[in-house]
């Protein structure tokens, strides 16, 4: 049993609620895999909570709603905002977290990029800048901007 | 309890300058002031901050920059934070207490106000002007440029003529690229953005490597933070930061003037710094608290508050945000987050549009899956169900957003009070926010978001979706202890030096008497150049010498 359930203070069946709830929210389609498949009520669940406990009592809140899990979604959502937040991101979390679903998507997490700033910028040599220079100045001039002569204020 | 000193028992410890507040302004004033030879204590009631923390690399970074790592400290609920009551503001101050300040937590978007910022009563009939102008600031500006290492192009013609950035701008990236393109067709203004981020090694940091985290900690050290661009070289010329100290009070001798700052440890234990010249860099929210804090029976309102503007004319840059999403795979979660490129094409006051002054937009990177698939825009609902994947896929690197700044006119009303039964770590009462916004800003948001619109729809964008007035995007909290030239609508003048207390002086944001539309980040470090060169230069003469 996992530490999350056993500080949930819920019924045991929480955790199988919310993997019903998530293969509902994350069906396998289009190359994705499902919630389910990896394991969102599972270690991603606990890793997510690791993290973010601040998301379990508002998650657990969201569970512990009486609704048919077809129409708990909605419900959570119409009635208490801040639960349905916190059970989107704890769902959709965990699952965008796995290291499959990113291979899937093609995103390896924020990563570094080198930056060469000696290349010559695109922009300049497709001559973007050459109508915003063509149109001159684009400030507006202070009266007494050009006074560089008095004394500076204190 | 009564005070102790700070170094003990014996000799009191008294310095030349005490500087409250390690972030952008007070890294520019303790370097400045520790070069000259002045002895200084900085006090700073956050910590340092390791690369390492910094969530950036790790699969939870976009859960974690909801809480852990998030902008606003109210959510972080560090012991270092202050906690700030904003039930009664239209939105919420985000900000980062510990040595590099908010610039912790900024985007690096270091721009500059432009001349007209200066001069908002003389061209438009509103508000107040500046006690200088953009010319006197441009000598710091390019001060501060070298000092934070900015990358850019020189040039843009929204810009008086000037030095350019010190270092080459960093790669603006294809989505970029497509809204310069539309830009150029339609005739928009629009120019690379400087950034406060390297694109070339300098002064012992590393170059950007486009981790597009730099709002919540960059892991290279690329980004401009006064914990690496200044203190280092603060300590090594003799300056003393003091960490962990939570200031609560600034005393007073018979005279008028102030002798030290009282501060707590994180231990509870109290103490006291004396020295002949305080510098307040505590940011637009901290300073007139601690101002408030620091009230007696003879100020009760109070110090340096004859005027009775301290906390008040608080603005904060109402910001909107538009999302162009296209067709083509744009890598959007990546790239320097502060701007790939700006436009100034609405900046200055067209009496037409129906409200006077602008904004300035940034374009800057969308984020990673999470935020795909769980939008932070209220007024986008999640899909979940069959259309899922869908759903992100058509988001996931492919949206680039405008983030635009408008300026807000001040209002005495808007403004920082103490808050009733909210309290810090250390038990001193937290700053409260009244804020609202002007039905002119309002008017100024809406107008620019519909012309973001368009730049998009001409760059290509499939779908673009809106969001005015962001509640939790108060970067920029300005003007709480206004400069001027008059003590009877003022609290300091255009050298930061109250009116009241001859020997105290406030060096960040809290100054501006009005805030411009543009990241102003370089202007507080300009000021606090141009504000403590001068009282520098003119130690010999002041009533009391540093």
């Amino acid at each position: 049993m996992s530490a999350w359930r056993d500080r949930s203070g819920l019924a045991d069946g929480a955790r199988e609620k919310l993997a019903e709830l998530a293969e509902l929210m994350i069906p396998a389609a289009s190359g994705m895999p499902s919630a389910g498949e990896v394991g969102v009520a599972g270690a991603q669940l606990d890793r997510v909570l690791g993290v973010r406990p601040d998301l379990r009592e508002p998650v657990l809140r969201a569970l512990s709603n009486t609704e048919p899990t077809g129409q708990l979604l909605a419900n959570v959502e119409a009635t208490d905002p801040e639960a349905y937040v916190a059970l989107c991101l704890v769902i959709a979390g965990g699952y965008y977290m796995h290291p499959e679903v990113r291979r899937r998507l093609g995103y390896d997490g924020q990563e570094p990029d080198e930056v060469r700033a000696e290349i010559i910028p695109g922009y300049i040599e497709k001559g973007l800048l050459e109508p915003v220079l063509a149109q001159g100045p684009r400030f507006r001039a202070a009266p007494d901007e050009t006074d560089r002569s008095r004394k500076a204020d204190g | 309890m009564s005070a102790k000193e700070a170094a003990g028992d014996g000799e009191i410890p008294r310095v030349d300058a005490l500087v409250v507040g390690a972030g952008c302004a007070g890294g520019v004033a303790t370097l400045r002031l520790a070069k000259a030879g002045c002895s200084v204590v900085c006090l700073e009631q956050g910590d340092w901050s390791e690369l390492a923390e910094f969530p950036a690399p790790r699969p939870e970074y976009e859960l974690l920059i909801g809480r852990e790592w998030a902008n606003r400290p109210s959510l972080r609920g560090r012991a270092a934070d202050y906690p700030i009551e904003e039930s009664d503001s239209d939105i919420e101050a985000l900000m980062w207490c510990g040595v590099g300040g908010s610039l912790i937590m900024y985007a690096g978007d270091w721009c500059r106000l432009r001349p007209s910022d200066f001069r908002v009563r003389t061209l438009d009939g509103v508000a107040d002007d500046w006690p200088f102008t953009y010319g006197d600031l441009a000598p710091h500006y390019e001060k501060v440029d070298i000092e934070f290492g900015a990358s850019g192009l020189g040039g843009d013609p929204s810009l008086p003529p000037g030095a350019d950035p010190p270092h080459p701008p960093l790669p603006i990236g294809p989505a970029a690229t497509r809204v310069a393109r539309a830009h150029a067709q339609l005739g928009w203004h629009w120019w690379p953005g400087t950034n406060s981020v390297l694109s070339v090694p300098a002064g012992g940091r590393r170059v950007c490597a486009q981790w597009s985290t730099c709002q919540h900690g960059c892991p290279e050290g690329a980004k401009a933070s006064t914990d690496r661009t200044h203190f280092p070289e603060a300590v090594e010329h003799g300056a003393k930061l003091v960490t962990g100290a939570r200031a609560h009070r600034v005393v007073l001798d018979g005279r008028g003037r102030a002798t030290g700052v009282e501060y707590l440890l994180p231990d509870g234990s109290e103490h006291r710094q004396r020295a002949d010249v305080i510098l307040l860099a505590a940011s637009a929210i901290g300073t007139p608290r601690l101002l408030l804090l620091s009230a007696t029976p003879g100020s009760p309102d109070g110090l340096a508050n004859g005027s009775g503007l301290v906390g008040r004319r608080l603005m904060m840059h109402p910001f909107a945000n538009v999302c162009g999403y296209f067709d083509e795979d744009l890598r959007g979660w990546n790239g320097h987050w502060g701007a790939k490129i700006v436009s100034y094409e609405f900046y200055e006051t067209d009496a037409s549009r129906g409200f006077v002054r602008g904004a300035k937009w940034s374009l800057y990177p969308t984020g990673g899956p999470l935020s795909a698939a769980v939008p932070t825009n209220p007024q986008v609902a999640p899909v979940w169900g069959s259309g899922h994947h869908r759903f992100v896929r058509e988001r996931l690197g492919r949206g680039v957003n405008w983030g635009i700044f408008g300026e807000d006119l001040p209002d005495p009303d808007n403004r920082v009070t103490l808050a009733d039964g909210l309290t810090d770590s250390s038990g001193l009462p937290a700053p409260k926010l009244t804020y609202r916004l002007s039905e002119e800003a309002r008017r100024l948001l809406e107008f620019n978001v519909e012309r973001a619109e368009e730049s998009f729809l001409a760059a290509g964008a499939r779908h673009v979706e809106r969001q005015s007035l962001v509640r939790d995007a108060g970067w920029h909290p300005l003007g709480t202890a206004r400069a001027g030239k008059d003590p009877s609508s003022s609290v300091v003048d255009g050298w930061g030096r109250s009116h009241d207390v001859p020997n105290l002086f406030v060096v960040d944001g809290s100054v501006f008497p009005t805030s411009g539309a543009a990241n102003p980040a370089s202007t507080i470090a300009a000021f606090a150049s141009r504000a403590v060169d001068h009282l520098i230069a003119e130690r010999t003469n002041q009533k009391v010498p540093v």
